[in-house]
Order: C-alpha cells, then sequence, then structure tokens
C-alpha cells in the first residue's frame, strides 16, 4: 500500500511546533527558541534548519527561492528545491522580486527585500557566545544575565592581534538592543540588511535545534568598539566584470597563468537580471 | 466542519506570524464557516487560531463568563488533543468576549511570562474582541512597526496597564493575540510598548 506524502513533507504536528518555536522567535527578537529539530531526507548542516522553517511556512501559492552561497543552481539549493516541490507543488524562481519565500545560506540578496517577503537564513552555528564557553547552559545563561563580555572579549583580542576585526562571516549583531545573535555566516557586507529590513527574517539552525527571528523594522547593531567601527568589506573601485554593478558583494577570480584579478557579482541571480535589461535596453534603442 | 487541517490552518499560520512579525497590522481571516456565530456565539477566528497552534504538547485555560467557555474547551480538545489547566500553567489564554474584566486583570497576573533562562515559556493569549480597527485605541511602538500604529480593540485601560506592568521584565512576558466578529486578527507580543491614549 502506498501512503500519499504529506503537503510540505510534514505531519501537521511537526509543523505545529515549529510554528509554535518561530511565533516565540519574532516576539522576542534575536533569543533562540528551543525546537525538536526533525530528521530530514538531506545531510545535517545542509540547511536542514531552514528548510524545517521553510515547510513550516510554506502553502500552494508561495512562490520559493533558494539560494546558496549567492548561487541558485548549486547542488544543495537545488536539492532543497526539489524536496520542497515534490511535495508540494509550489512554484520556482530565481529572481528575487517574484519570490515570497527566500531560503538562503550565507547571503542576503542584493536585491532589497519587500515586506510580503520572508528570508529564512539557514545556520549552521546559531550561537555567538559558542567561542566564550562550549556548554550550552552557561551561553544560555550569558543570555539570560545580558552577560555579553565575553563576546566583546573576543572581538577586542583580535583587535589586540590583528589591529582590526577578523570575524569574516557571521559577526554577531545585538537585536532589539537585548540578544546578541548570530546573524548566519552572511558577510558583514549584509550584516546593515538587517537593520530595519522590510522583509521578516527568519533563521533555522537543525543540528543545534535553535529557532530565532528579526521582525521587520528592529533595530540590528553590528558589535563594534567606539574607536574601531563596524565596517563591511569594501569593494571600493571595483566592478563586476559582467554587469558592471558597484557596491554589491563581489567575489574576486584570480586567473592562475597571468594572476589577473577580476571581480564578479555573488549574488548570480542579480547579475543575471541586471545583464538582461541592459541587453534589453540594448535591443530596444537598435529598433528606436 | 468545512475547515481544511493543511491548507486553511497553514494561511492562518502566516496570517499569524505576519501579524506577530508586524504589531497592530491587522489582517483577514477567510471565513470558513457560517456556523459558528450562531451555534457558539463565539468568532470563528478564535477557533482557527486554536486550531493553528494547539495541540496535544500544549495546555490552555479559558476565560468566560457563561457556559460557552465549556463548550469551546471540549470542542478545542477534542479537535486538537491539548489539555484545560490552570491559569498559572496555561500556554495558551483564550478569552470570550463577556462581563469578565475581574477574571481578565487576575489572570494577567498570574499567568506564566517565562523565566530569564526560557523566556518563550510564558502564555500566549487569544483574545476576542467586538472590532479590531487602526482608528484611535493605543499607540504602540517597537520592532515590527515603522513608526508608530494606532490599534483599537475595545479593551479598558486597566487591562492594558496590567498587560504593561507584565512585560516590564523584558524578555519576561506575553504576547496577545486579537480576533473580532470579521475574522480579523492582530498582535501585540512583549516587545510592543503601549501607550494608552489620553481621554479628552
Ligand atoms: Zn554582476
Amino acid at each position: 500500500m502506498q501512503t500519499k506524502p504529506h503537503f510540505a513533507f510534514f505531519d501537521e504536528g511537526s509543523k505545529k511546533e515549529i510554528r509554535r518555536a518561530t511565533l516565540k522567535a519574532v516576539a522576542i527578537p534575536g533569543y533562540q527558541v528551543p525546537f525538536a529539530s526533525r530528521e530530514m531526507p538531506i545531510a545535517r548542516g545542509w540547511g536542514t534548519g531552514g528548510l524545517q522553517l521553510t515547510l513550516s511556512l510554506i502553502g500552494k501559492k508561495d512562490v520559493l527561492k533558494v539560494i546558496d552561497q549567492g548561487a541558485d543552481e548549486s547542488v544543495n539549493a537545488v536539492s532543497i528545491k526539489k524536496l520542497v516541490q515534490y511535495t508540494t507543488g509550489v512554484a520556482l524562481t530565481d529572481h528575487t522580486a517574484e519570490a515570497n519565500i527566500i531560503q538562503s545560506r550565507h547571503r542576503i540578496p542584493e536585491h532589497p527585500l519587500r515586506e510580503d517577503q520572508i528570508l529564512v537564513l539557514q545556520v549552521p552555528n546559531p550561537e555567538p557566545l559558542r567561542k566564550v564557553d562550549a556548554r550550552e547552559y552557561m551561553t544560555k545563561r550569558m543570555h539570560a544575565e545580558d552577560d555579553y563580555s565575553g563576546a566583546w572579549l573576543i572581538l577586542f583580542e583580535q583587535i589586540m592581534k590583528y589591529g582590526k576585526m577578523t570575524t569574516g562571516a557571521a559577526h554577531p549583531v545585538y537585536v532589539n538592543g537585548r540578544y546578541v545573535m548570530a546573524p548566519s555566516p552572511i558577510p558583514r557586507f549584509d550584516n546593515p540588511k538587517m537593520y530595519y529590513s522590510d522583509a521578516l527574517i527568519l533563521l533555522g539552525a537543525g543540528r543545534e535545534k535553535k529557532i530565532y527571528a528579526v521582525p521587520p523594522y528592529t533595530n540590528v547593531e553590528s558589535l563594534a568598539f567606539e574607536d574601531y567601527p563596524f565596517s563591511k568589506e569594501s569593494f571600493k573601485g571595483k566592478q563586476c566584470k559582467l554587469c558592471g554593478a558597484e557596491e554589491v558583494f563581489l567575489d574576486e577570480i584570480i586567473n592562475q597563468e597571468t594572476g589577473d584579478r577580476t571581480y564578479q557579482c555573488n549574488d548570480t541571480s542579480y547579475c543575471m537580471e541586471r545583464l538582461n535589461s541592459a541587453q534589453e535596453k540594448e535591443v530596444e534603442s537598435s529598433y528606436a | 466542519m468545512a475547515i481544511d487541517q493543511v491548507h486553511d490552518l497553514q494561511q492562518v499560520y502566516r496570517n499569524m506570524l505576519d501579524c506577530m512579525a508586524r504589531p497592530g497590522t491587522i489582517t483577514s481571516l477567510e471565513q470558513k464557516t457560517g456556523l459558528f456565530e450562531d451555534q457558539l456565539s463565539y468568532n470563528e477566528a478564535i477557533f482557527l487560531c486554536a486550531l493553528t497552534v494547539l495541540d496535544a504538547e500544549v495546555t490552555f485555560y479559558i476565560i468566560a463568563d457563561t457556559d460557552k467557555g465549556d463548550k469551546l474547551a471540549e470542542l478545542i480538545s477534542s479537535y486538537t488533543m491539548a489539555r484545560v489547566t490552570s491559569i498559572e500553567k496555561a500556554d495558551f489564554i483564550i478569552v470570550l468576549q463577556g462581563d469578565i474584566k475581574e477574571e481578565i486583570n487576575k489572570a494577567l497576573s498570574i499567568c506564566k511570562m517565562g523565566d530569564l533562562i526560557n523566556p518563550q515559556q510564558s502564555a500566549t493569549w487569544i483574545v476576542e474582541t467586538a472590532a479590531l480597527s487602526n482608528n484611535g485605541g493605543v499607540t504602540i511602538h517597537g520592532p515590527g512597526i515603522k513608526e508608530s500604529k494606532q490599534l483599537q480593540t475595545g479593551l479598558w485601560n486597566e487591562f492594558w496597564q496590567t498587560r504593561n506592568s507584565k512585560v516590564k521584565e523584558y524578555p519576561l512576558g506575553i504576547d496577545l493575540i486579537f480576533v473580532d466578529a470579521l475574522n480579523q486578527i492582530s498582535c501585540v507580543p512583549r516587545t510592543t510598548s503601549v501607550k494608552l491614549t489620553e481621554v479628552g
């Protein structure tokens, strides 16, 4: 006998539990709400937290976009899309503006998000204080006591050692002036996009069984010192060799033979959209 | 009953999530049956919200001034397997309209508000009101609200005063979901700052 698969993979009981945790996460911005993370048919560490959020959210009318490190076509993004589409039949898109649920790993899209969109971020390590203490009950207590001296100390040590903050991805943020939160491994370039975002941002960590959130129009500040202010990765004077974009997050490409450095948009669908619209303009003007 | 447990409740959840993320925003749930109003004399939205978030893992308590509270409790329990418990222990507190000011104020002060280690272990309220609107009422601001908003719930000032003292020690507190006769819902989580509007 064959049983019909559940819509959106999960039984309704599993969805309810994730939904309750998500509502609490939204009500306590930046606080990691524990939930009973489920076994998923993709490997842990490959976005099971984000996937569980997406499955608890999605309905027949939704349009889904999944990106991995800026790319819609990466193996990981494609396998997540396949699973969601197989169990829901929802429409998929590469265009950020067409999607109302966007699941992402390592990036917030370049295209500004809107109020009617939800961004789901996959999180491998949700605990910003894990380097301060390996024990969960200790980090939970630090959050409870608003004791973030350890997080500050780590940043301070980096400055002492390297003359700057070397967090790279996942630079911690203060949410609503209360909780220090790991924004997931997005580059510092994307941190400011969380500040007063139009879209709701949900973060899911499958292995660590945590859901947390940044509601829209919420104060999100990257940790920094007065004399060592927070700074994004700078691409000053550089532009995408394909679409010419500036002020976006660029990947550096080094030619093995010549050693020449070129740059390319990390957000591939953004780059494609710019190329296509440039082409359309060209066609229009040649017919004019 | 014409409620699709999968697709209808998914939409109710998205409405609830949208409202919780954007306090004071009022959204409408699709009408699922015209029966409830006559038969059970409470808003359908109360039942839809309960179906969406309650199951055997959680407990609830109903505040009502007539036996319609008991009937609703029975209905919710039979559909969701959620158990009725005391005000102090309830994960969800459901309030029906009626002459129950005293009981509500008492429940506000004694219901769960979480602790610093687990602030999520707090009561979520689902409160029936006559009509929700963004004209008049209390002035709210905080996360999820672009600048500020007005929210009219028809609830008395003391309700908001007691609620405000319940959320003084953020992150401890309670989250409120309001529903009305038109199947509209709106939320006020613990992060929302609520100012009573001066009366003339
Ligand atoms: Zn480009």
